[in-house]
């Protein structure tokens, strides 16, 4: 008994848990949205569009998209929206202070996908957060990659994620940037307004050559794929990063589950032609 | 592998021995025509005789409502410890009958694979099985024989058959159960096959409620009935209650909690049943909720049964039959009468 007692052991301590990890910067992004960089015991070794199981030990622990490309270093960087309890509680932390962090899951992208392709990046909201892990070494490996095109939108000025960053990625990163909101709300803002969908019929784009990733609240993908098809680009050149409600992250609390696939251990990055058969997927 | 005969009053001081030394499970009469797996204690009556299918399936023995998965303490110089909480205790459950049989069987293989979950297989690995087999359908509900589980003993570690005459035949399957048996009486069989075989063509056809198709028909029929107004018809009296999920044997979702201790240093990580009929089981931070529709939430539970885990693990149906969702549900719908639609009406895609 007691060799089972320590293989089941060893097994429960990989899947449930935590490594501490130290909070080293905190900065707010939006009224509601706080960056957190947090150094951990172990590095990451994420791949870009994989998430990890963030928890406050007694309150609660939740899946949240990593958001800076993979370095291999033992940095894991997050913007976490304030929307529930947890959360407020993160939001409470400061430098110093710790967090649990399981992980990396999920599938993520592979920058095989898009190695001498045209890239369009399109981020609705937080979606923003796991494409930036996507961008980031896109633009480090420049040459390697076509016309490179951000089309990110949010709700009005005030909720506007990575503001210095897209700013940027608009004058030094070699890449298009499209800065959207939906309605400026009477606030300062010299970008445009509309959304994520509008420029792309009247982008030049050679829908051959184009690979896209899409980021954003569910009712985003069906109108920016549909638009995309009407460009001529096929669901094979489509990457999508879904959302699901996750409380284990390896596949067996059944959340996540989306018809006969598992969102944490089979995406949440899924090419858009495997999801063919998968009416669930963008509802 | 050997078999044997003896008495079931033989069998049953077994059992009550087995039960002097370790807790033992058996499904014991609740109320008026309930039954339940309770512990064994001297007072308890054992017989084989009676029985209509416990009111939760002997799989949540080793899944239980509430399972701690780590507890953590802070300690005063800022270091925190967090450890996995395992439940390596030995325990027997006997008078487990066929359709369960296939049910552990089942929750074995989900729960083995990827990531092995190691709080259900820690106590999963100390666990015997004794299983029962049924000669007689237990009521009018289940339809066992129809998804093939009625004759499913894998995973047994003894398994017995009752015989005409009374006696039983006890088939030792494995070296735990070889463990069990010792010392005693039993009457060494030398055609334990041929008296099965004989067993099974004696009862009674059709045992239990039947599909006119077989699992396979039924497999295709339900994958290719995305969009069918059945999924509207039973659902329409449906409270999202989330009984059907908690009785059944096959259902093994979960959610996780934290808790805190009063001296705010400690506490534990639980999960707890969860069931993919409640209205907020797919709902994500922001409220967007990814199956609204109660049809679709009941659409879900029955593809997971008939489609998409028996085609993911290809061992047949993963609804075994015991008819339990029906016999507890408030509103009386039941996942037969689903079957049944979905196998005469015609195909939707």
């Amino acid at each position: 008994m007691n060799t089972a007692a320590s293989r089941y052991d060893r097994i429960a301590r990989e899947t449930f848990i935590p490594q501490i990890g130290k909070i080293v910067e905190v900065a707010d992004m939006t009224a509601k949205d706080r960056f957190f960089r947090v150094v951990l015991e172990n590095p990451l070794g994420h791949r870009p569009g994989q998430f990890v199981m963030v928890s406050v030990l007694g309150l609660g622990e939740a899946p949240i998209s990593i958001s800076n490309g993979p370095t291999g270093d033992n940095i894991l960087e997050m913007v976490i929206r304030r929307i529930g309890r947890l959360t407020r509680a993160i939001h409470e932390l400061n430098v110093g202070d710790e967090l649990g962090i399981r992980g990396p899951y999920g599938s993520g992208f592979s920058l095989d996908d898009f190695y001498d392709r045209d890239v369009l990046f399109v981020a609705g909201g937080l979606g923003l957060v796991p494409l930036r892990s996507l961008i980031v070494p896109v633009i480090a490996e420049r040459g390697r990659f076509g016309d490179i095109t951000l089309i990110s939108g949010c709700r009005n000025p005030a909720e506007e994620l990575y503001r210095d960053q897209l700013e940027r990625w608009t004058t030094d990163a070699g890449m298009d940037v499209i800065r959207l909101v939906d309605s400026t709300e009477n606030m300062p803002w010299k970008f445009g307004t509309g959304l994520v969908t509008e420029p792309i019929p009247k982008m030049t784009m050679d829908a051959e050559k184009i690979v896209v990733a899409l980021c954003g609240p569910p009712v985003m993908y069906k109108f920016v794929i549909k638009t995309l098809m009407l460009r001529g680009v096929k669901d094979t050149q489509i990457f999508v990063d879904l959302e699901r409600r996750m409380k284990c992250g390896v596949g067996k609390c059944g959340h996540c589950q989306i018809n006969n696939i598992y969102c944490c251990q089979d995406g949440p990055v899924f090419r858009f032609s495997d999801l063919s058969a998968i009416p669930e997927a963008l509802q | 592998m050997s078999y044997h005969l003896a008495t079931q009053q033989n069998v049953i001081n077994w059992i009550r021995g087995l039960a002097s030394e370790n807790p033992v499970y058996f499904p014991e009469k609740y109320g008026h025509a309930s039954y339940r797996f309770a512990k064994v204690e001297a007072d308890s009556e054992i017989q084989f005789e009676h029985y209509t299918p416990t009111v939760l399936p002997p799989v949540k023995l080793l899944i239980p409502a509430r399972e701690e998965l780590l507890s953590f303490r802070k300690h005063s110089d800022g270091k925190t410890e967090i450890n996995p909480t395992l439940d390596e205790s030995f325990r027997v459950i006997a008078g487990v009958r066929p359709c369960d049989l296939k049910g552990i069987f089942l929750i074995d293989l989900f729960l083995k694979e990827g990531v092995a979950d190691a709080h259900y297989l820690a106590r999963r690995e100390n666990t015997a099985l004794i299983g029962w087999a049924c000669t007689a359908p237990c009521d009018s509900r289940v339809f066992c024989a129809a998804v093939d589980s009625l004759h499913h003993s894998e995973g047994a570690d003894v398994f017995i058959t009752p015989l005409k005459n009374g006696d039983v035949l006890l088939e030792i399957k494995t070296r735990l159960g070889e463990k069990l048996a010792a010392g005693t009486d039993w009457q060494p069989c030398d055609d334990g096959p041929a008296k099965k075989v004989g067993v099974v063509a004696s009862m009674q056809e059709p045992f239990g409620r039947t599909f006119p198709v077989g699992v396979q028909d039924i497999f295709k029929k339900v994958a290719k009935n995305w969009k069918s107004p059945i999924w509207d018809k039973h659902v329409e009296r449906c409270f999202s209650c989330g009984t059907c999920n908690l009785v059944c044997p096959t259902c093994y979702c979960f959610d996780v909690n934290d808790d805190m201790n009063l001296d705010v240093t400690s506490g534990n990580r639980t999960r707890t049943w969860d069931a993919c009929m409640l209205p907020h089981f797919a709902v994500v931070g922001g409220g967007h909720n990814f199956r609204p529709d109660p049809a679709a939430r009941q659409r879900h539970r029955v593809k997971r049964k008939f489609e998409y885990l028996p085609e993911k693990f290809g061992h047949g149906a993963v609804c075994v039959g015991c008819g339990r969702c029906g016999r507890q549900c408030t509103a009386k719908i039941d996942i037969y009468d689903i079957i049944l639609d979905l196998i005469n009406e015609g195909e939707r895609s």
